[in-house]
């Protein structure tokens, strides 16, 4: 007798009954050999929370803000833009106290405090505003890469021009200014000639 | 010395109103329509003298007298090519989303994929006609508030951001045409009696964005999708929730094997809805094949 086994198709049999489970097998999870285990041996797979970046190197400003020591008002923004634009609160204000604030080393609260002295108040809070889009959340964004951008310029060290350069321009200047000035009591003469004389009797 | 101003000042106060009565055009900003009337106006019809303006018989239009024509110089413009063969993802916005689950039509006790969407009936896909899931639209996100174990085909970083904020997971999946027929109507594909299927890779041009982190990617590293949880948060303000802490952290992280159509059923098992009961292939071929 020719079973369908005997000719070499593949086989089903009824193995599992919903409604009565086998106890003795243990169900495992079901892993291809496309699963993230085998793409990825040396991972934990776990999703977990990290609350620092990892650190590179030496440099001094890694980009992390700690959102909770930022104060974050929300308000109406302006323009045209109808019953949105009226009702929908997506104009963001980021403060903090600079002088106050412990993620900031003192070398970049002193440049920050030269560089951006109007935009600071009186009691010392620095106030970034953004109302660049129509969501609140891309406007937050926003205020956070001011803060970011305005850090990082103020780190960056210019190189002083050489004293030829600044000898160099100076000269430029002064000769800009000679040549200035001759047009201009050229002009003068000029609009002199064209008066009458003044006899002095 | 009197000012103009006040010289015009003057005037004005003595003047009558300027009324169309009392005002009219500055000397030659409109002349009249000359008619072909007497010696210069009329004569040869406006037509001139001999050529294709006198004699009607113009040169066709494109014609730049002999080099090649600017309407024949480019042989085809290939703006749509292969238009009809791209993928789409028709949208499903966040808003839509948060009153979904708001009026109960999804649950959010459970992990969230395409087949959850489907179900609602307020989503429909048609694969056939080369739609490969559903793309998750920033419209909304300021105001999404779920916390929700999510899997779409396509989602950008605000809508990332968005989920993550509310202390939810979200993953980019791919499911190919035929793992998305089965999904369209699961009953149906159970009645016809075959083996579910094995998820296929994602095509060539889509595996950068499946296996990438920043992406939410099922195929990137958990490690790195940790990672770039944070980088989120910094750039668009806010405070990661603590996932780990969670008492739902089993559901939140609970995925589909790349392979995997359906959440408990495993590619290669033929559901009997009638008698209730579950075939699973027995053949070392078989298994081979499912599990590779």
């Amino acid at each position: 007798m020719n079973t369908l086994k005997s000719l070499g198709i593949p086989t089903y049999n009824a193995v599992y009954n919903s409604l009565f489970p086998n106890l003795l097998k243990r169900t495992v999870a079901y892993k291809s050999a496309l699963s993230l285990n085998n793409l990825y041996p040396n991972s934990s797979l776990k999703l977990t929370t990290l609350s620092l970046p990892p650190k590179h190197g030496n440099e001094k400003f890694s980009g992390y803000i700690p959102i909770e020591e930022l104060d974050i008002t929300f308000s109406r923004s302006s323009g045209p833009g109808g019953q949105n634009v009226n009702k929908v609160n997506t104009k963001v204000d980021v403060r903090f106290h600079l002088q106050s604030a412990k993620w900031l080393s003192d070398e970049i609260k002193e440049k920050l405090s030269e560089k951006l002295n109007s935009k600071v108040t009186k009691e010392g809070y620095l106030i970034y505003k953004s109302d660049l889009t129509r969501s609140q959340q891309l406007n937050l964004a926003d205020c956070l890469e001011k803060i970011r951008s305005s850090v990082r310029e103020c780190l960056i060290e210019r190189a002083e021009p050489s004293p030829e350069t600044t000898e160099k321009i100076r000269r430029k200047l002064e000769r800009a200014a000679k040549e200035r000035l001759l047009i201009k009591r050229q002009r003068s003469q000029l609009k002199n000639d064209r008066q009458a004389p003044q006899v002095v009797l | 010395m009197p000012n103009t101003v006040d010289k015009a000042l003057n005037l004005l106060r003595f003047l009558p109103r300027v009324c169309l009565a009392n005002i009219r055009d500055n000397p030659g900003s409109r002349r009249g329509p000359r008619r072909g009337r007497a010696q210069h106006g009329g004569d040869k019809h406006g037509a001139g003298n001999k050529g294709s303006g006198q004699r009607q018989n113009y040169m066709r239009i494109g014609y730049e007298t002999g080099n090649n024509p600017f309407y024949l110089r480019f042989p085809w413009e290939p703006y749509y090519k292969g238009h009809h063969l791209k993928r789409q993802y028709p949208p499903l916005s966040m808003l839509d989303l948060q009153k979904m689950i708001d009026l109960n039509r999804i649950d959010t006790s459970k992990p969230i994929d395409l087949v959850a969407i489907l179900n609602t009936g307020l989503y429909k896909l048609f694969p056939d006609q080369h739609q490969f899931g559903v793309h998750l639209t920033d419209d909304g996100a300021d105001i999404f508030d779920a916390k929700v174990n999510l899997e779409v085909q396509w989602a950008n970083e605000l809508v990332v951001a968005a989920v993550e904020r509310a202390g939810g997971v979200i993953t980019t999946a791919y499911y190919d045409p035929h793992s998305l027929q089965a999904m369209l109507n699961t009953k149906k594909f159970f009645e016809r009696g075959i083996p579910i299927p094995r998820r296929m890779m994602p095509p060539p041009d889509a595996i950068e964005y499946y296996t990438d982190a920043s992406k939410r990617g099922y195929l990137a590293d958990p490690e790195k999708v940790s990672e770039e949880r944070l980088v989120l948060s910094q750039k668009y303000g806010y405070k990661l929730p603590k996932i780990e802490d969670d008492p739902d952290y089993e559901m939140l992280t609970e995925r589909k094997d790349p392979r995997q159509i359906f959440f408990g059923l495993d590619p290669g098992w033929v559901v009997n809805l009638r008698d209730k009961v579950i075939l699973k292939p027995q053949e070392e071929e078989l298994l081979k094949y499912y599990a590779s």
